[in-house]
Formats: C-alpha cells, sequence, structure tokens
C-alpha cells in the first residue's frame, strides 16, 4: 500500500498552499502567494506525472507494445 | 481477494481527499482523483498480470499465431488506457474531450484491426472456387 501515501501528500501540499496563499494575501504580498500557489502545483503535477508514466510504461510492457 | 478491499479503500480515502480539498483548491482535487484513479489502475494491472500470462499459455498450446494473440492484447491496451482517460477528463469536468479520446481509441483499435481483416479475406478468397 505504497500508493496511499501520494494522495494524502496531495491533499496537504494543497492545503498547504492555500494556507499560505491566504496568509501572504492577508499581509498585503499578493504576488509572493500567486507564487507559492504556482510552486505547489508545479510539484504536485511533477507528482502526478512520474505516477501516469509509470503507469503507462506498466501497460506498454504487460501488453506487448514494442 | 483481498486485493478488493484495497481498491475500496483507496476509492474511498481519495473520495473523503477529494471532499476535503475541494471547496479550498478545486484544481488540486482534480489532480487527487487522478492520482487514485492511476493507483486503482496499477493494482488492478498486478492481477490483470496473472490472467494475461494463462491465456498466452493457453494460446500457445492451441498454436496459434503469435501475432495475433500480441495484436489482441494491443487493442486491449488501447482499449482500457482510452477508457481511463476518457473518465479522468470526464471528472475534470470535459467529459466532450473524453468522448474525442474514446474515438480516437475506435478509430485506432480498427487500424490495428486491418491485418486481421485483411487475412480472414484472403482466406474465404482461397476458400471460394474461382
Amino acid at each position: 500500500m505504497e500508493g496511499v501515501e501520494i494522495i494524502f501528500k496531495i491533499a496537504a501540499i494543497g492545503l498547504i498552499t492555500a494556507v499560505v496563499s491566504q496568509i501572504l494575501k492577508q499581509a498585503g504580498k499578493d504576488e509572493i502567494g500567486t507564487f507559492a500557489t504556482l510552486a505547489g502545483l508545479i510539484v504536485v503535477i511533477v507528482m502526478v506525472l512520474s505516477l501516469i508514466g509509470d503507469l503507462f510504461g506498466t501497460i506498454k510492457t504487460m501488453f506487448d507494445f514494442g | 481477494m483481498d486485493i478488493i478491499f484495497k481498491i475500496i479503500g483507496v476509492g474511498l480515502i481519495t473520495c473523503v481527499a477529494v471532499l476535503i480539498v475541494k471547496p479550498v483548491r478545486s484544481d488540486f482535487a482534480m489532480l487527487i482523483s487522478m492520482v487514485g484513479g492511476v493507483i486503482i489502475l496499477v493494482m488492478i494491472l498486478s492481477s490483470l498480470t496473472t490472467a494475461i500470462s494463462l491465456i498466452k499459455s493457453i494460446a500457445n498450446q492451441t498454436g496459434i499465431d503469435g501475432n495475433l494473440l500480441s495484436l489482441v492484447f494491443k487493442i486491449i491496451g488501447v482499449g482500457y488506457l482510452t477508457e481511463f482517460t476518457a473518465s479522468m477528463c470526464a471528472d475534470a469536468g470535459s467529459g466532450g474531450l473524453g468522448d474525442k479520446v474514446l474515438l480516437g481509441g475506435k478509430v485506432v483499435i480498427l487500424v490495428m484491426a486491418l491485418p486481421i481483416i485483411t487475412s480472414i479475406l484472403t482466406i474465404v478468397m482461397e476458400l471460394l472456387p474461382t
């Protein structure tokens, strides 16, 4: 069950970046908040892409694609 | 058999995580549901491996052409991948794009099945008296 942890990780990253951007917005640093949100999104997308790449590689080897 | 409990657990956890994250960040909720789908699919594939190897060994005993069997497995793989992608697009709220992916999968399967159809046609033509 090594796969479930990534769901919690992504949910945690989402909540943390939301809180950080809210705090920065309250402090009047709107653009830094936007960059924090963007960084969180990029980290999560990299994680998701590696997972989907693994899935496609598994299917490729399993169903005899050259 | 106990893999079904794992799949149910991953599905429920993903569902709850999506529900928690969605009001805060709706784009992350889509990514979480995507990851849950990928994890469930990987679990299914690991148990599908045994079935595929069994089918391959049976087909080897009947002496069927290996190319035909691998073509059938490729077509099954295209079907699974397009189905997965279409449901992911539907989750993300653009179901029309998923329908187009399904259409692309159908066209690809048709093109891949053309050699089988031509081989059947040549066999029938040989059987016909000229």
